[in-house]
């Protein structure tokens, strides 16, 4: 290049601007060293280029961004084009995309946000516009499947990069806590549910103030009072213990041993009555309070069943102790009437046909015997001779009455044994008849007959036995009626008959007494 | 029923066919009187008031009715009587203060030493 040639004026001139323009250099150098200056734009072909000066303010930004990186909530900005232009660290760690590859990326590359409706995306959406910030919660979906509750607060960024606007956002990881919160939810379902379904009544105490805290629906049904009323109340003003001195005693010792059990105390309703209940209370401690937990459970049907158990036993204890005392009678009446060379066989016999009759005594539940049954149980031992030289003739379902069972029975066992040995049934072709009926006039009346026919010429005992005995006055004892024998030498014949009232038991009573069992 | 006005009169109450009769046996065979059997307890009451018993022996349980009623008779009139029950002693529900109890089964020579003991007989 070939040296221009200046007049005198010119370099006067350019000699003047090369010396203002050293005096801005020096000025210039001499705000960087008051840090006044952050940057320096320098202007050549290319265009103004800017050159960054460090100085007390950068250090400040970089304060700020190193406390953002150490916050444990996610920090993300975005531009006005929903461009993330900053994370955190913990937005690296939270989305699990480094901050290199998240800048300038849209955030819904890396996120999709879940909304419980489209009307809740609607009003964030409109609060971030008019308010220019947002609180709440949301669900995000991240590219790996994760899904993550997110508790969110957004601000509108003023001053973004070149004066634009966007959104800085800061967001927790709540998953922990609403798992643990839909957790507790349901597990205060189901206690709940419990504690309103229990048939058992529950109430819970204040130890401080010994009143009432809370009470199940079933405490306010046994008690008769509504929950209201049995809420701030003592217990010995709901009528559960009897007074002041016995509601602090009870609390004494739940504070000494934490459990106590009554188990029978008697319970007044509002309306007065009278419950038999056990009481279970415990004494716990709530999140550091301590509260009691009283669970109240009606034993009245419990103590009723006992009632009727205790009863029963008594029942059979006399009827067992009676059966035996007929026993005993029965080896006494033997040996005194019968040859003693037979007392063994005679007795055990005697006593086959009562265990026979108490056989179905107990199958229908001591409720009396169907004459059929009875007959056909004391002629067991005759079962293969039945339709053919045994006749039995009678109409169904009679029942009789327990007295009249046991002394019927007793006088079929002796007319069988008796026709086994002597009678009808001691040869191979003789027949006993055996009839029972019910007749009305002159009032209703059960008549039984017993015939035999065959057997060996029949000649009037010479003295009495102890078989005469049961089939006569025992016989007519145990229905109040008349028993005749007849000894014909055809064959004996014996005849009972009894009013209906002090035979049968009555169809009707039966199915009654029946329901009264079942009811207890 | 003659009355021999030497030998004492003994009411049975029992609603057992079986008993009654073998507690008779017993009574007569000891050497007293019959003055009836009953099995009810109107029956036994309507013996009591007829004034005819100098004793007795009560089952306390006819056919699930208490005897009590014929006990409270037999007192009024100060007729001695013997309770005979197949209860044990913790389940009998019934007071019979001033009878003497017998359980069933009951042996025979103890009801007669028992008889002889309240009409004061050798």
């Amino acid at each position: 290049m070939k040296p221009k040639r200046l007049t005198k004026a010119a370099i006067f001139l350019e000699n003047q601007d090369l010396r203002a323009r050293l005096d801005d250099v020096e000025e210039m150098l001499r705000a960087i060293g008051r840090g006044e200056a952050d940057a320096l734009v320098i202007e050549n072909g290319a265009g103004p280029k800017v050159y960054t000066i460090e100085g007390d303010e950068a250090e400040a930004n970089r304060f700020r961004s190193d406390m953002l990186a150490m916050v444990s909530d996610a920090i993300v900005a975005v531009d006005d084009n929903e461009r993330i232009i900053y994370v955190n660290a913990a937005a690296e760690r939270l989305y699990g995309f480094p901050a290199s590859s998240a800048l300038g990326r849209k955030l819904a590359e890396i996120r999709t946000s879940h909304w419980p409706s489209p009307e809740a995306r609607e009003a964030a959406v409109a609060m971030f516009r008019d308010r220019g910030e947002w609180h709440g919660d949301h669900v995000h979906i991240l590219n790996d499947g994760r899904i993550i509750d997110i508790e969110s607060s957004s601000t509108k960024l003023r001053n973004g990069y070149g004066g634009l606007g966007g959104r800085l956002s800061v967001m927790r990881d709540v998953s922990a806590r609403k798992k643990h919160e839909t957790q507790v939810a349901i597990s205060e379902t189901r206690y709940r549910r419990l504690f309103e379904s229990a048939h058992d009544g529950i109430l819970i105490l204040n130890p401080g103030t010994r009143k009432i805290v809370d009470a199940n629906p079933f405490m306010t049904q046994m008690l008769g009072y509504s929950h209201a009323e049995l809420v701030g109340r003592e217990l010995f003003e709901i009528g559960l213990l009897k007074d002041e001195s016995a509601s602090q005693e009870m609390f004494q010792k739940l504070r000494a041993t934490r459990a106590v059990r009554y188990d029978n105390l008697p319970l007044e309703t509002r309306a007065g009555q009278h419950q038999d209940v056990e009481v279970v209370a415990n004494l716990y401690d709530e999140s550091g309070d301590p509260v009691i937990q009283c669970n109240i459970r009606d034993i009245t049907e419990r103590r009723r069943a006992e009632e009727h158990v205790k009863l029963l036993m008594a029942e059979v204890n006399h009827r067992a102790k009676n059966l035996l005392a007929v026993v005993q009678a029965f080896a006494h009446q033997t040996a005194k009437y019968g040859d003693p060379a037979n007392f063994t066989e005679q007795l055990s016999d005697r006593i086959d046909g009562l265990a026979a009759g108490q056989d179905l005594l107990v199958r229908n539940h001591w409720m009396g015997v169907d004459v059929a049954d009875l007959v056909e149980v004391q002629l067991a031992h005759f079962k293969d001779l039945i339709g053919t030289r045994v006749l039995i003739d009678g109409p169904p379902a009679l029942t009789l009455n327990m007295a009249a069972a046991q002394g019927i029975g007793m006088a079929l066992h002796e007319l069988a044994t008796n026709a086994a040995k002597y009678g009808a049934l001691s040869n191979r072709v003789g027949r006993v008849h055996i009839a029972w009926r019910v007749t009305d006039a002159p009032k209703p009346t059960f008549s039984m007959s017993w015939q035999e026919s065959g057997g060996p010429v029949v000649a009037p005992p010479t003295r009495k036995g102890f078989g005469q005995i049961v089939i006569g006055r025992m016989a007519e004892a145990s229905v109040e009626g008349r028993a005749e024998m007849a000894f014909r030498p055809s064959g004996l014949s014996w005849d009972l008959s009894a009013s209906v009232e002090n035979t049968l038991v009555s169809t009707g009573s039966r199915v009654q007494m029946r329901t009264g069992n079942d009811a207890r | 029923m003659t009355h021999d006005s030497q030998t004492p009169r003994v009411l049975i109450v029992e609603d057992e066919p079986m008993l009654a009769y073998a507690l008779e046996e017993l009574v007569i065979e000891a050497g007293f009187q019959i003055a009836g059997v009953a099995g009810k307890l109107d029956a036994a009451i309507e013996i009591i008031d007829r004034g005819v018993c100098d004793a007795a022996i009560l089952d306390a349980n006819l056919k699930g009715v208490s005897a009590g009623p014929a006990a409270e008779a037999l007192k009024a009139r100060g007729v001695p009587f013997i309770i005979l029950s197949g209860y044990s002693q913790d389940q009998r529900h019934m007071d019979f203060a001033g009878a003497i109890h017998l359980q069933k089964p009951c042996r025979p020579e103890r009801l007669i030493e028992a008889r002889r003991s309240i009409l004061l007989v050798p």
